[in-house]
């Protein structure tokens, strides 16, 4: 039954399981349920049943037929944010168990330098589980103080007996040496096999200890619960028919095999949203665009990273929540924007909206359950959403809760309900268009020179008017929009990042001591390829190493490049590091030495081929598809707008603004000031007139 | 200038806008500085004022480097007037003639930003640099004969004239500091960071056009003035008293030094009068009016609706007068020494005021935080050669409590409010001839309350490079300890100790002494102050503490009146209820007896 053979992607958020299912024919067909926040496992076997009744099979008969399984889950972010990790405590070298609580001196990033009146930093671990034991390494990598064993071993009873269920090793200088790291773990292992280790330098092997040591501690608290689920999940799927092949989707933007993910829990913070650049850079490419700004706004929050030549923006300088992240993660920038954001009028009388939510309870009022005004409640006001077509006109919605909600904040603004929606819906498409500026200007770009690409329910409402005040003249919303990071995960590449710490001036650094630490990582990369399968010849290898001029603090990425390792080749990559820095920070500085800080590997597999499937062409006119007229307000006029058939479109149809398209699970909203153009992979294409 | 009608919505998105190119400008400093204090620590301030020098946008930065800034924009204008061009640069880092700067390391870049030939606004990034010449590399170096002993003084002068670098004049600068490379490229980091703040303000001109830009501007500075005078008439009227010293000035060692404030509030006004405060002394501790002013409007800031927080502007000043006598340690004229003025007296100008504001508002009480504990290290690295200046902020203790918190963990120098940071250990062994033994919080070293200061810190590390000098530069706290407020204990006295050959030397702050290799630089740096009564902390707040070592059990029944099982380590309830029960009868007691 070669034929029948099935790809699926799940994507598990906070509120929907979300379900593409590729057929052999190349259809996707799209599902959604509920998600189970105490074992996910369940509504993502929901949603999996879902998509079998659709295809008349068992559920026995539909996952035999499914050869790959693409998973992203918000169950690493989720157990991080909400504190539900586990109990977890810290070995590290003994005079220095308050790197987690000194935390170098930072505050929480979001509050005032004014403000001082914020409850203080409670740490993962809590200093009585912060252990200090006898070792040392320098940063030479040479060891000046052996570890003590039966300190270690004394500890780690200690700890079983008062229940802990993690360990994070974290000694000063690991990057440079792990012995002393990796013995700990061991003796952890002995004395307690059932408790979860890390350590880390297997966690990231590089320098700088709050950001490592935070990173693992992340890890380690995340880690139980992630390898639970993972474990649950695949015996889960076994017993269900599935035989295929289930690949994780990471915080770098690339997917994993399940057994390479469950002691390395951290590496699943963001998987979900990580997916949907991927989607983004494969959409543009059907446009031939490489440069591209992907957004996914969704009920609470509102992301947005950066595609610049075909590459996705990586960092690592996260921030997730309160914590540091110092693995390499797309670089995403999150806002408290979405279509349950709540508006209110703050000290000064203005109007605040977001960061709060009304989330899924009380939910917006036009839900019927809360009050208080939201995004949505203003996109239902102002006649972009329809009230008897959401979710496909699985739920009706309540334009008179909606229109009383924005009475509790215009009499204070002193204006009508409809100038109030429209002021919500003003300010938040600011808020968002700050925050994709502010991510353009980090990374040194135009954001006119970019197409937008708008994924998330509320993506296509706000796009068209968010394009039009940032002044980007292309915009895409593909057909699957609200499942954005489930459609991401079709596009991804597989693979894994490596990195070593080597610090040397160009000028200085030898050659071989360079040339084997990318071989070694490159060794690395190919024995885990080996292990999903793929040889040697199907691999890309990017090396990058992070330069920075003599003496400054912060490291640049640069490529450079594969085989036999010249001077030619560093001194090549020091120029391209000048390149960057000029176009990033508006100077460089050539008559300066360069040094390397971290040599970097990434190694990835294509992944295999993959299409869109088509519609049926039509001719400009669109008026086959249109549904109806509803009011709608367009620059406080009040507009007989178009609203079509997202299920009637056909290739080649133009759309001019203002109008709106109605699709199952979101709403595209084109705004006067743009016309419409439909593709053969029915992708709304956005293009300014 | 035209006059149009904003909506709040435009206000708001104006305002924000102003605010992000604000935290852009630190960023392209962070990532391209190569100077420790500047790149990692965050010594850095950047804003954005009017053509008139009124305070537009302050998100990030030191009270010091920035608040006080409307005077030196004022002074700018009035020296070149017509001379002001599209494209031109200032730098100044002079407290006196027209820089109105704390002291002389941090240089300030000022670029005016001019639309369809009218000049709008200046943007400000000002930085702390590696070195600024003088006596002693660094800055912070105790009796210096005048300002000019200090280190360099750049009156505000043009660095760029309508685009191009005045090459020659910044190479004579450069020239009259230790390290001249690394400086040039701070100063290239910093300037990069006032062009983008041009161009990103070019384009908010451009998408909303000047006049509703303009008027935005002007409404948000209306709004926070009269938020703040509401805020200040919630106050009693009133006046209220603070004072807070630091050790010595340097120079007459021993001998403490005041600040002297009384708060006066009547309505919607408020008067912060330094009168009383000690003369102008010969050491490094004193403070032009621009520094005092600019510490004594960030206390009062920190006392208001935290609701406000981030809409902090010229308004904010404008009910608040800041009056200070002439040629005294908070007011003083030129050649007076400024070096150490960012830290003592800044600390003790933000302490008095922070003491007064919380016996006027004791439920928006703000303690002393834990005292600096900085020192410059410099002599050479044995593994390149180089000759190196070490100082940062790690070795400082805790942030003082508030009104219904703990103080924060690790941040460190009240004048710097948490801008600043601290580095990491491996970078720093790393790049410096120093390995650290201990860095760690410490035991019942903090001022205790019903809210207690953030933890002290215990530092340590051995010197494995040159024989060398340090100065202890801004430290303080040895003697004279922090507030505690409404009830709660003071911040107790820090140390710093050279252990040579095994025999612990004690080093005192604002002094400068030669240091060998194979020495210990040992410090005890105390924790912030407490507010309310430590008796009336949550029983099991404090077993937490104990838990944790921050609180031994000797502690938490001597000063908290909280039993804790040895054992078990769980509150006593039956004995803690008896513990507490006598103090109330105690200060019954005492009530009737005093009345």
């Amino acid at each position: 039954m070669e034929s029948a053979k099935k790809r699926v992607c799940l994507d598990v958020g906070g509120t929907f399981t979300d379900c593409l299912v590729m057929d052999a024919s190349g259809d996707l067909t799209s599902f959604k349920s509920a998600t189970t926040p105490n074992d996910p496992s369940d509504g993502l076997l929901d949603t999996l049943k879902k998509a079998a009744a659709n295809f008349q099979q068992d559920i026995k008969d539909f996952m035999g037929d499914v050869e790959l399984l693409v998973h992203g889950t918000t169950l690493a972010t989720n157990t991080l944010i909400t504190g539900k990790g586990a109990k977890t405590a810290m070995i590290t070298t003994e005079g220095f168990r308050d790197i987690l609580e000194i935390r170098r001196g930072i505050k929480p990033l979001d509050i005032s330098l004014f403000n001082l009146f914020i409850p203080p930093n409670r740490p993962l671990i809590p200093r009585s589980r912060r252990i200090g034991v006898e070792e040392r390494t320098l940063f030479t990598g040479e060891i000046s103080v052996p570890l003590n064993e039966n300190e270690v071993a004394k500890i780690v009873t200690r700890f079983k007996k008062s229940g802990i269920e993690a360990i994070a090793v974290c000694f000063l200088h690991s990057y440079a040496n792990g012995t002393n790291e990796r013995r700990a773990a061991d003796i952890c292992k002995e004395v307690a096999p059932d408790i979860y280790v890390t350590t880390s330098h297997e966690t990231i092997q590089v320098w700088r200890e709050f950001e490592r040591f935070n990173t693992t501690a992340v890890g380690a608290y995340v880690g139980p619960a992630v390898a639970r689920y993972l474990v649950g999940l695949e015996a889960r799927l076994k017993d269900s028919g599935f035989e295929g092949t289930l690949l994780m989707m990471l915080a770098n933007g690339l997917v994993q095999r399940v057994d390479q993910c469950v002691n390395r829990g951290v590496h699943l913070l963001n998987s979900g949203p990580a997916a949907a650049p991927a989607g983004a850079a494969y959409l543009g490419g059907l446009l031939g665009k490489k440069d591209l700004v992907a957004v996914d706004m969704g009920g609470t929050s509102f992301e947005v990273c950066m595609i610049h030549n075909g590459e996705i923006m990586t960092t690592t300088e996260s921030w997730v929540g309160d914590q540091r992240i110092a693995i390499k993660m797309i670089d995403l920038e999150t806002a408290g924007a979405g279509g349950g954001s709540v508006a209110s009028i703050d000290s000064l009388g203005l109007l605040k909206v977001g960061p709060e939510s009304a989330a899924a309870d009380p939910g917006p009022a036009c839900y019927g359950k809360g009050k208080i005004p939201t995004v949505t409640d203003a996109d239902l006001v102002l006649g972009y959403i329809p009230d008897d077509y959401f979710l496909g006109g699985e739920m009706k919605l309540d334009v008179d809760h909606a229109n009383n909600s924005m009475k509790s904040i215009s009499k204070k603004m002193g204006v009508d309900k409809i100038k109030t929606a429209q002021a919500i819906f003003d300010s938040i498409n600011t808020t968002m268009a700050d925050e994709i500026t502010a991510i353009s200007t980090k990374r040194g770009h135009d954001i006119r020179e970019f197409v937008l690409v708008a994924g998330g329910g509320g993506g296509p409402i706000h796009a068209g008017f968010l394009a039009d005040y940032l002044d980007i003249p292309t915009v895409i919303i593909p057909p699957v929009a609200a499942l954005f990071s489930a459609f991401g995960m079709f596009a991804m590449d597989l693979g894994q990042d490596f990195a070593r710490s080597y610090i040397a001036r160009i000028e200085s650094a030898n050659i071989r001591d360079i040339a084997n630490l990318y071989k070694e990582m490159e060794s690395e990369a190919f024995e885990t390829f080996a292990v999903h399968g793929v040889s040697k010849k199907d691999i890309t290898l990017q090396r990058t190493a992070d330069m920075r001029y003599i003496g400054q603090f912060m490291e640049v990425e640069t490529e450079l490049q594969n085989g036999t390792l010249t001077k030619k080749i560093l001194h090549a990559g020091a120029e391209a590091f000048s390149k960057k820095h000029e176009a990033l920070y508006t100077f460089s500085m050539p008559w300066k030495g360069v040094e390397i800080l971290t040599l970097r590997l990434k190694a990835s597999a294509d992944k295999a081929p993959f299409h869109l499937p088509k519609i049926k062409r039509g001719k400009a006119n669109p008026s086959a598809a249109l549904k109806r007229k509803r009011m709608a307000w367009f620059q406080g006029k009040r507009l007989k707008t178009p609203v079509y058939d997202g299920a009637l479109v056909r290739a080649g149809n133009k759309i001019p603004g203002p109008a709106i398209i109605e699709e199952s699970t979101t709403t595209v909203v084109i705004p006067e000031s743009y016309t419409c153009r439909v593709d053969g992979h029915k992708n709304y294409i956005l293009t300014r007139n | 200038m035209g006059k149009v009608n904003v909506d709040a919505t435009t206000i708001a998105t104006v305002w924000h806008g102003m605010q992000t190119i604000c935290k852009e400008m630190r960023y392209i400093v962070d990532r391209t500085a190569q100077n420790y204090l500047i790149a990692q620590l965050h010594d850095v301030s950047v804003g954005i004022w009017g053509a008139d020098g009124s305070t537009i946008a302050v998100p990030v930065g030191l009270p010091v480097q920035f608040l006080g800034t409307q005077f030196a924009v004022q002074d700018l204008i009035k020296k070149f007037g017509d001379d002001i061009k599209p494209g031109d640069l200032f730098l100044t880092n002079d407290p006196y003639h027209g820089g109105h700067n704390c002291h002389l390391p941090d240089w300030g870049f000022f670029r005016p930003i001019f639309y369809e030939d009218e000049l709008l606004f200046f943007t400000l990034c000002r930085a702390h640099q590696q070195d600024t010449g003088g006596a002693f590399p660094g800055g912070y170096f105790p009796d210096g004969y005048d300002i000019h002993a200090e280190g360099i003084c750049i009156p505000p002068v043009k660095v760029h004239e309508e685009g191009v670098e005045q090459t020659s004049i910044l190479e004579l600068i450069w020239n009259n500091v230790r390290w001249p490379e690394g400086t040039k490229i701070d100063n290239y980091a910093m300037i990069g960071a006032t062009k983008m703040s041009e161009k990103r303000i070019i384009g908010l001109l451009d998408r909303y056009g000047k006049d509703t830009v303009m008027s935005c501007v002007d409404e948000m500075l209306k709004r926070t003035e009269r938020a703040v005078r509401k805020e200040i008439r919630k106050i009693p009227d009133g006046t209220y008293h603070g004072a807070a010293a630091t050790d010595d000035d340097g120079s007459v060692l021993d001998v403490p030094v005041w600040v002297r404030v009384a708060v006066t509030v009547k309505g919607e006004k408020m008067t912060l009068d330094f009168d009383g405060s000690d003369p102008q002394q010969k050491g490094f501790i004193n403070s032009v009016y621009a520094t005092t002013y600019a510490n004594a409007i960030a206390a009062v800031v920190l006392c208001l609706d935290p609701a406000l927080a981030d809409y902090h502007n010229q308004g904010t000043m404008e009910p608040i007068t800041v009056r200070t006598p002439e040629e005294s340690v908070v007011n003083c004229v030129y050649p007076a020494t400024t070096g150490a003025s960012p830290v003592n007296v800044g600390v003790q100008v933000m302490e008095a005021v922070l003491e007064a504001c919380s016996k006027a508002r004791p439920d928006r009480s703000v303690a002393s935080w834990g005292k600096h504990r900085g020192d410059y290290v410099f002599a050479v690295d044995p593994r390149t050669g180089e000759r190196y200046v070490r100082t940062s902020f790690d070795y400082d203790g805790g942030a003082g409590a508030v009104w219904g918190y703990d103080g924060y963990q690790g941040v460190s120098c009240l004048t710097a409010m948490g801008a600043v940071n601290r580095g990491d250990v491996e970078e720093m062994e790393a790049r410096l001839p120093w390995h650290l033994i201990k860095y760690e919080m410490v035991t019942d070293f903090t001022g205790n309350g019903r809210w207690r200061g953030g933890p002290g810190v215990h530092w340590e590390a051995l010197n494995e490079g040159t024989d060398g000098q340090v100065s202890t530069g801004s430290s303080d706290g040895d003697e004279v300890m922090g507030f505690g407020a409404v009830g709660g204990g003071a911040s107790p006295q820090s140390r710093t100790y050279l252990v040579r050959n095994g025999e612990k030397i004690r080093l005192k702050p604002h002094r400068r002494v030669v240091i060998k290799n194979g020495d210990i630089m040992l410090k005890h740096s105390s924790g912030g102050g407490g507010v309310g009564d430590p008796a009336k902390r949550d029983p099991h707040m404090v077993q937490e503490d104990v838990e944790n070592e921050l609180v031994s059990i000797k502690e938490a029944k001597s000063v908290y009146k909280v039993a804790i099982n040895p054992n078990t380590l769980e509150v006593d309830m039956a004995k803690t209820k008896k513990l507490r029960a006598n103090i109330r009868k105690k200060n019954k007691t005492k009530k009737r007896s005093a009345a």
